[in-house]
């Protein structure tokens, strides 16, 4: 089966075309159509329209605007014969088996024999969906059932038909995996398939358990949210998010399909609220507001939620329960706490865990796919079987069995075992034969988290760590929280430039963390500077400089794997790498500029080395100065990797993965290739304009302050920030070198520490988190 | 002393800065397109040509060196035909029509191009290397053109719905111009890419009060100056013939008016808007015109507070004003504007009778430069 090298989406719907906007990031052409509009002057203004609308939403569809080229808009009338060089094409229209398959007719008579056709439906059973159409047809359907949105989810959910060709479902699963990111599950053609099936149970048990126990709304998102690791949205936030007029269409649906006997029916009921929300249209986020809503009084908005009793709106209330604080990360003890908290988390999770047991076989073949389902599906931190092996087997089924709920086969079985283990250093889960099998990765995916169970670090401190990950490749790690960086950090990287000079061959820094590093641990700083510990501070900023450009003329490759964010610190270890394999998905900015600082560990520098070498800068000295004077003061983060490339956070040649999980191993190979024959960079030299380009960022910022765009303190931090990259007092017939410029860093860096309004801004975002604008 | 007139008047469409349809054009290449159509139009015997003097305000890039002369090779001019370049900011083609004058009246020469020429999309404001010095900063003199257009409006007490009012007035007068084929006539078709651009992209009829005070103020947010009461960033060239009134006589030129009076004169770079002020009083005085005797008046819209403060100041009667919208509407290719306005005036001079015209402009740095026409 040769790649796939053109794709066709067929509906331009918010599915259709974000899958089509998927594509694109893949640097893959595709082509999406639409029906003609009734009476439409623009045949094809369906499609086109869509982009344009994926040209606008936030969070973007696109990762970077000019994948928008790759979408070629089109009519299912006029434009159906571009299919006829696709290698797959995707189902994404309305949810009426009359209409696909109407559709899947009209493809038989333009696609190439052997292109793969797949519907992303969510609630038509594959056999219907062949039912009458050819044997070629059948051989080449699957379903591909994507996540909302399609760019961020990273769950897809393949069924294969009966005969389907197994080559067909490899070709596209491939594809879904390396070049759209997206970690595949197989599923049986059952209702739901799994995430939906499950989550679909979990939210209507939810719902109805907290109508029937009297929980406010926020109590509910409360408890069935973060103590379980689930978003914060909770239920009622999440019904708001998908919309409620979703809810009863999809009950609908699995009312008419479930078998009789599944647990679902017996909490299936009609919420006359729900229904009464939707007729007044609070259908959620989308519409007015659903469980919750803003009300405008005058110029102020407050958010209201509705008393789940009364069915009106009030203020809303957080929720603030002492029986979930006492819990802590304790999970047994939320689900045993007194009164209508702990009966609200037990009713609800014990009988959704009972429930993701039901799914095997029918639904699902193993354990290991209902937990991938969920958590790359409903971004649950841990599957469902990773909860009951938290809660224990027994400790769950005594309990189910007490409280007269029902316990299916597999779990009654399994009491006394747990779903996962770790044997010999390899993670296994049970099986349904009651057997325990190792968890095997693909081909290609090398996971932190296999070799850390496999065997002991080469190098150890509380904030990081050093791995061996083969074939004399070492991966320094971050164990910090957050991946915040201090000095702990930065003296294992000491550590680790030696130690991978003597044994290893490169290096690779990564983690597997949500974000690669929010960046340097400020409440040290802070700290520091509450007791006047200047020079302490100052030594950690001398510290990091000196450790980083260590790494960076280190005597082997270094490759940074960043995914999430990576700000400020996280940023400047980003910079010193040889080069890069960033995760698609990469969040890279330097950000001190937001709590008052400037980069202290050489990012300046190598921002403008980066600048300066852009041929297609104008020459002279202000230019590059220019353009990280406006990147850094504004602390722009880039909102994907290959956005990045135009800060120059990334270097064009640097590589970008789609798929999280092939991060490690694709670094892993760029740091192998960089071997043979490496060579060390060069330090650069700059040639800066000194005063007279400061004063005119400063004049620029300036111009910022006097239209409300910058406040007295911002142009503080400018100022330093602009000293800094004009070289302080160099004349434009001078050359400053690299150290000249560190210590220009570190002192602005020290000057402005010592200010209040920047104290002020550090100590306010580690408390709230969000920036302050003094 | 010798007569000097203005014999011909050309000018390129103007078009927004980067977004608009000659961003893509080199203004070298602009600049001669629009000379080269001057010298056709006015059928003048190039040879007779002293000097190209050509205005740009930031003459660096693609419109730097001597790009004067390099114009003129472009537009094929003989060899023997000599190119400068004149920087006075705003006013530098202006600037290029006195130096003419003088030039003709000292003997040195029968006939000369005065030209001018920005492309703001190709070449920043304030250059590709702004290297300023630190003590002029401390003395205003690189403050913004759009704060001085809110000091303007605060010291002469122009409100935000004054100025609104008067860029409507320039896109009506500019549109309706435009509509009933007046501009035609001094616009020089531009080749770009195979294509042809012929008329100017910058005027918005459908501009109302209530369009203009929806947007948000430009430059100080409690301020009242917006994007549409400012000139927009503009690509364009301009150009004018200039020679003595017995060569016109001798060769069959059809002069459009006499240059009678010119001057220049400085003021705070705070307000520079008000330079027109000082260096209209100087030209009325040198040549005994008092402002109730001009009849058409072309003052260069930088913005709308500083040219209503202007108008104020200078008792400036509306009917004479800007009869074919201004800046404002038409746009504002920094040293290509000079040409224009002088051009213009002269123009509408022997279109619509009346003996004196008066074209005058404000100058970035605080200077206002004028020029008093005569009917011929």
């Amino acid at each position: 089966m040769p790649a796939i090298r053109k794709v066709g989406v067929i509906g331009a719907g918010t599915m259709g075309a974000g899958i089509a906007a998927q594509v694109a990031n893949a640097g893959v052409p595709v082509v999406l159509l639409d029906i003609v509009p009734e009476g439409a002057a623009n045949r094809s203004a369906l499609a086109e329209g869509a982009v344009a609308r994926l040209l606008k939403t936030e969070p973007a569809a696109f990762m970077h605007k000019r994948a928008a080229k790759l979408v070629e808009t089109g009519n299912i009338e006029d434009d159906l014969h571009k299919l006829s060089d696709c290698d797959w094409i995707v189902e994404a229209v309305l949810e009426k088996p009359e209409v696909k398959q109407a559709l899947y007719r009209k493809l038989e008579g333009v696609r190439r024999p052997g292109t793969a056709v797949s519907s992303n439906t969510s609630t038509i059973p594959l056999r219907m969906l062949t039912a009458g159409m050819s044997e070629a047809f059948r051989r080449d359907f699957l379903i591909t059932h994507f996540f909302n949105p399609p760019r961020y989810m990273r769950l897809l959910e393949i069924v294969a038909g009966p005969e389907t060709d197994p080559a067909i479902v490899d070709a596209v699963a491939r594809f879904a995996d390396l070049a759209m990111g997206k970690s595949v599950v197989r599923c049986a053609d059952s209702p739901g398939f799994i995430a939906n099936r499950l989550g679909i149970y979990w939210i209507q048990r939810a719902t109805v358990e907290a109508f029937d126990l009297g929980m406010t709304v926020e109590e509910a998102d409360a408890i069935i949210g973060r103590p379980m690791g689930f978003p914060k949205t909770g239920v009622f936030g999440l019904i708001d998010l998908v919309g409620l007029d979703i809810g009863p269409q999809v009950n609908a649906s699995m009312r008419r399909a479930l078998p009789k006997d599944d647990a679902f029916h017996a909490i299936d009921r009609e919420i006359p609220l729900i229904a009464r929300l939707i007729a007044e249209g609070y259908t959620g986020r989308k519409g007015k507001g659903g469980f919750y809503r803003m009300k405008k009084h005058g110029p102020h908005r407050s958010k209201e939620a509705i008393d789940l009793a009364t069915g009106e709106y009030r203020p809303e209330h957080k929720a603030d329960l002492p029986e979930v604080k006492a819990a802590g990360r304790d999970l047994r003890a939320l689900l045993t706490a007194p009164g209508r908290v702990g009966a609200y988390a037990f009713r609800v999770l014990a009988s959704t865990l009972a429930y993701a047991a039901s799914l095997l076989p029918q639904a699902a073949d193993s354990v290991v796919a209902v937990d991938e389902a969920m958590r790359l599906g409903y971004n649950w931190k841990e599957g469902p079987f990773e909860l009951i092996d938290r809660l224990g087997t027994a400790w769950l089924v005594e309990r189910l069995h007490a409280a007269g709920m029902t316990v299916p086969k597999f779990l009654e079985e399994s009491v006394g075992k747990t779903f996962y283990r770790v044997e010999s250093g390899r993670l296994q889960y049970l099986g349904l034969d009651g057997a325990y099998h190792d968890v095997v990765r693909p081909v290609g995916v090398l996971l932190l988290e296999d070799i850390k169970r496999a065997g002991k670090p080469v190098l150890k401190n509380a904030s990081a760590a050093l791995w061996d990950i083969g074939d004399g490749v070492a991966c320094f790690e971050f164990t910090s929280k957050s991946n915040s960086l201090d000095d702990q950090i930065i003296g294992l990287l000491v550590e680790t430039i030696a130690t991978v000079k003597q044994r290893f061959k490169a290096l690779v820094i990564y983690n597997e963390g949500e974000n690669f590093s929010l960046g340097a641990n400020i409440g040290l700083a802070l700290f520091a500077a509450n007791i006047a510990a200047w020079s302490e501070i100052e030594k950690s900023v001398a510290a990091g400089q000196q450790a980083l450009k260590a790494m960076k003329y280190a005597p082997f490759p270094v490759v940074a794997a960043p995914s999430g964010m990576a700000l400020g610190g996280g940023c400047e270890i980003v910079l010193h790498a040889d080069a890069v394999q960033a995760h698609a998905e990469s969040y890279i900015g330097l950000v001190e500029c937001g709590v008052g600082l400037i980069p202290g560990w050489g990012g300046n520098g190598e921002m403008l080395a980066r600048w300066r070498a852009d041929k297609k800068l104008p020459r002279g000295p202000v230019p590059a100065a220019a353009k990280v004077f406006e990147t850094v003061s504004t602390a722009t983060v880039s909102k994907s990797a290959h956005e990045a490339m135009d800060y120059k956070f990334l270097r064009e040649t640097d590589g970008v993965t789609m798929n999280r999980t092939r991060l490690l191993a694709d670094a892993k190979a760029r740091a192998l290739r960089m071997v043979e024959g490496y060579v060390p960079p060069t330090p650069p030299e700059y040639v800066l304009p000194g005063i007279a380009g400061r004063v005119g960022f400063n004049g620029a910022a300036r111009g910022f302050f006097r239209r409300g765009l910058a406040t007295a303190h911002d142009l503080t931090v400018a100022d330093a920030l602009a000293e800094v990259v004009t070289g302080g007092p160099a004349d434009i017939i001078d050359v400053v070198s690299e150290q000249q410029l560190l210590d220009l860093e570190r002192a602005a860096f020290m000057r402005l520490v010592r200010t209040a309004p920047t104290l002020a801004r550090i100590e306010h975002t580690l408390e709230t988190g969000k920036p302050l604008r003094n | 002393m010798t007569n000097v007139v203005i014999a011909g008047y050309a000018r390129s469409p103007f078009h927004f800065a980067t977004k608009g349809d000659l961003a893509r054009v080199r203004p070298d290449d602009l600049a001669a397109q629009v000379v080269r159509a001057l010298i056709e139009r006015t059928r003048v015997r190039p040879e007779d040509i002293e000097d190209l003097i050509l205005g740009c305000a930031f003459p660096e890039g693609e419109q730097g060196l001597n790009v004067g002369r390099l114009v003129g090779l472009l537009a094929d001019l003989p060899l023997t035909v000599a190119g400068m370049t004149v920087n006075r900011f705003c006013g530098s083609s202006m600037q290029s029509v006195h130096i003419a004058a003088g030039q003709i009246q000292l003997g040195a020469g029968e006939v000369f191009v005065c030209a001018g020429v920005e492309s703001m999309s190709r070449v920043p404001m304030s250059g590709f290397n702004p290297l300023l010095n630190p003590v002029l900063v401390e003395k205003s003199a690189y403050i913004s053109m759009g704060d001085t257009a809110e000091n303007v409006a605060r010291k002469w007490q122009i409100t935000r719905a004054q100025q609104e009012a008067f860029a409507v007035r320039s896109h009506a007068r500019a549109s309706a111009a435009q509509a009933a084929g007046k501009l035609a006539g001094e616009i020089v078709p531009i080749k770009v890419n195979g294509k042809t651009v012929d008329s100017d992209g910058c005027i918005r009829p459908d501009t109302t009060a209530d369009v203009l005070a929806g947007l948000k103020p430009a430059f100080d947010k409690d301020g009242t100056v917006t994007a549409g009461t400012s000139s927009p960033l503009t690509d364009g060239a301009a150009a004018v013939l200039v020679c003595s009134e017995a060569y016109a006589e001798r060769t069959g030129l059809t002069p459009l008016a006499r240059v009678k009076s010119v001057a220049v004169g400085g003021c705070s770079p705070e307000i520079m808007g008000i330079g027109p002020v000082v260096a209209t009083k100087k030209v009325l005085a040198r040549s005994g015109v008092a402002m109730e005797a001009i009849d058409v008046v072309e003052l260069n819209e930088a913005f709308a507070s500083q040219a209503l403060a202007c108008a104020h100041d200078l008792r400036i009667r509306d009917e004479t004003l800007n009869i074919d919208g201004g800046a404002i509407a038409l746009g504002h290719p920094l040293g290509a504007t000079g040409a224009r306005i002088t051009g213009k005036a002269a123009s509408l001079l022997h279109r619509e009778g009346g003996r004196y015209a008066l074209a005058t402009q404000c100058i970035g740095g605080g200077q206002g430069i004028a020029t008093l026409l005569e009917r011929v």
